[in-house]
């Protein structure tokens, strides 16, 4: 479906705040499921969705296992002797927390079908200082290549002979963490130098900038993004209500 | 056979054409082999599909008689070194000296070899100097011989080197030849890929020449020079 990318941004910002404000699995499992829909009408598959989720597995079973241990309860499902370990409400709490993060995620894959040039644009026709957009933008585009630079390291790892799943986990933990310093700074060496070669072609030197395109919100955008406010605000209402 | 390439091809995705397409190629255990060819011509991509680190979409490539697919990429590693033509990408330390040693602590290495290879290393390319210093702040040039010596460090049984002198002076470049003609000496294989014709010349035995994601010519094949791009 065309759509302007600010008809797009309205819908993520919607979706997001749903997942924040609710806190039930049961709203949560149905709110991906209405995000997963949004995504098959843009043309997402099942296949491509999952393979952005697949980063994020582990993070997801992380959260869920600490929240259920960490989040207490009075039915309790596994204890050690008196101590309770895992209750349902811990595992109801763990679940929250991974369906809010796949929501936000599932949403954020939206941002994936327009350039952040488009990006841009939409934020500085909705009089957004140009600077701000910018540093959004580039913030948003950091973030692949953010991931292309730990697969790349993992790569490099691997090539000299290291197998990351053999290595025992404490001992994988230990080289991540001596690993995350270089990949970070990297990432800081690139940003200066995006920097730099942004200044040398006159970024902020005038006050007046050219866009070459405009984008222009249709019927279809105006119906979406009143839509998606209306029904954020009603579900939100009726929510807390 | 060392590595041997069947009816390989590979197309990179949201692209039109392949990146190369139907190569048949045997590699011995020895010798110095040159890839050659244009800029796109699939000579990286055709290195990334013998180590594992891309799958190939079509064909299969066998490293010693077993599908490559077979090895993990740790397995294709420690019997293949690999200097990619970006050194950036191989970095990972916080130091020079700990970037040679990394292949050598994760194989179990004794000390006493460890600082023996690691000093080696250091001396014959010049890096001792910035024995501490951080990787990525070296320059292009160090960066790529410190690619170079962390690879060989781990003494593997065949090398490809991805455009091993890009950003060597003259001098480097002749100290890299020496040390390489001694591995080769050694029994073990080398595959470069360059675009230094001079520098290819000057090393290789066999030279293969790839064009739009083809094999053009080959030197062992057909007894002759490589095609001129």
């Amino acid at each position: 479906m065309l759509l302007d990318p600010r008809s797009k941004m309205i819908m993520v910002i919607c979706i997001s705040s749903l997942a924040l404000i609710y806190n039930t699995p049961a709203r949560l499992l149905q709110l991906l499921l209405v995000t997963l829909v949004l995504l098959f009408i843009f043309s997402f598959n099942l296949r491509v969705i999952a393979g952005y989720l697949k980063p994020f597995v582990f993070l997801m079973f992380f959260l869920f296992v600490v929240q259920s241990i960490f989040s207490p309860g009075d039915r309790v499902i596994l204890a050690l002797g008196p101590v309770s370990l895992i209750s349902i409400e811990g595992v109801l709490a763990g679940a929250t927390v991974v369906l809010r993060l796949l929501v936000i995620t599932a949403a954020a894959m939206l941002f994936t079908t327009f350039s952040s040039r488009d990006f841009i644009l939409g934020l500085v026709q909705w009089k957004v200082p140009y600077e701000i957009a910018f540093m959004v933008s580039t913030a948003l585009r950091f973030l692949p290549l953010f991931r292309d630079e730990l697969k790349n390291v993992l790569t490099a790892i691997q090539l000299r002979g290291v197998d990351l799943k053999k290595v025992p986990w404490g001992k994988k933990m230990v080289m991540y963490r001596r690993l995350t310093f270089p990949v970070v700074y990297r990432n800081m060496l690139k940003a200066e130098q995006l920097a730099i070669a942004m200044e040398a072609r006159a970024f902020r030197a005038y006050p007046q900038r050219t866009y070459l395109r405009q984008l222009n919100l249709q019927r279809v955008d105006y119906v979406v993004i009143l839509l998606s406010l209306l029904v954020t605000f009603i579900l939100i209402m009726r929510y807390i209500g | 056979m060392f590595l041997e390439l069947r009816q390989v091809g590979f197309s990179y995705p949201q692209k039109t054409s392949p990146a190369v397409i139907g190569i048949n190629l045997s590699l011995k255990k020895s010798g110095i082999t040159a890839i050659v060819g244009p800029n796109g011509s699939g000579k990286s991509t055709l290195t990334k599909l013998m180590l594992g680190i891309l799958p190939a979409s079509e064909g299969q490539i066998y490293l010693e008689g077993r599908n490559i697919t077979e090895y993990s990429l740790a397995e294709a590693g420690r019997r293949i070194g690999y200097v990619s033509q970006n050194p950036d990408l191989q970095l990972f330390c916080a130091s020079v000296a700990e970037e040679i040693a990394f292949g050598l602590v994760n194989q179990g290495c004794d000390v006493a070899t460890l600082e023996e290879r690691v000093n080696f290393y250091l001396d014959y390319f010049e890096l001792a100097a910035y024995r501490k210093s951080f990787p990525l702040h070296l320059s292009q040039g160090e960066k790529q011989r410190l690619a170079i010596a962390a690879v060989l460090a781990n003494e593997p049984e065949y090398l490809i080197l991805d455009e091993p002198t890009n950003g060597l002076d003259a001098y480097r470049k002749r100290l890299l030849e020496e040390y390489l003609h001694k591995v080769a000496e050694l029994g073990r294989g080398i595959l470069l890929v360059s675009h230094d014709i001079a520098f290819v010349d000057r090393m290789a035995e066999r030279i293969i020449a790839l064009a739009n994601g083809q094999i053009q010519s080959d030197s062992n094949q057909r007894g002759e020079g490589y095609l001129c791009y």
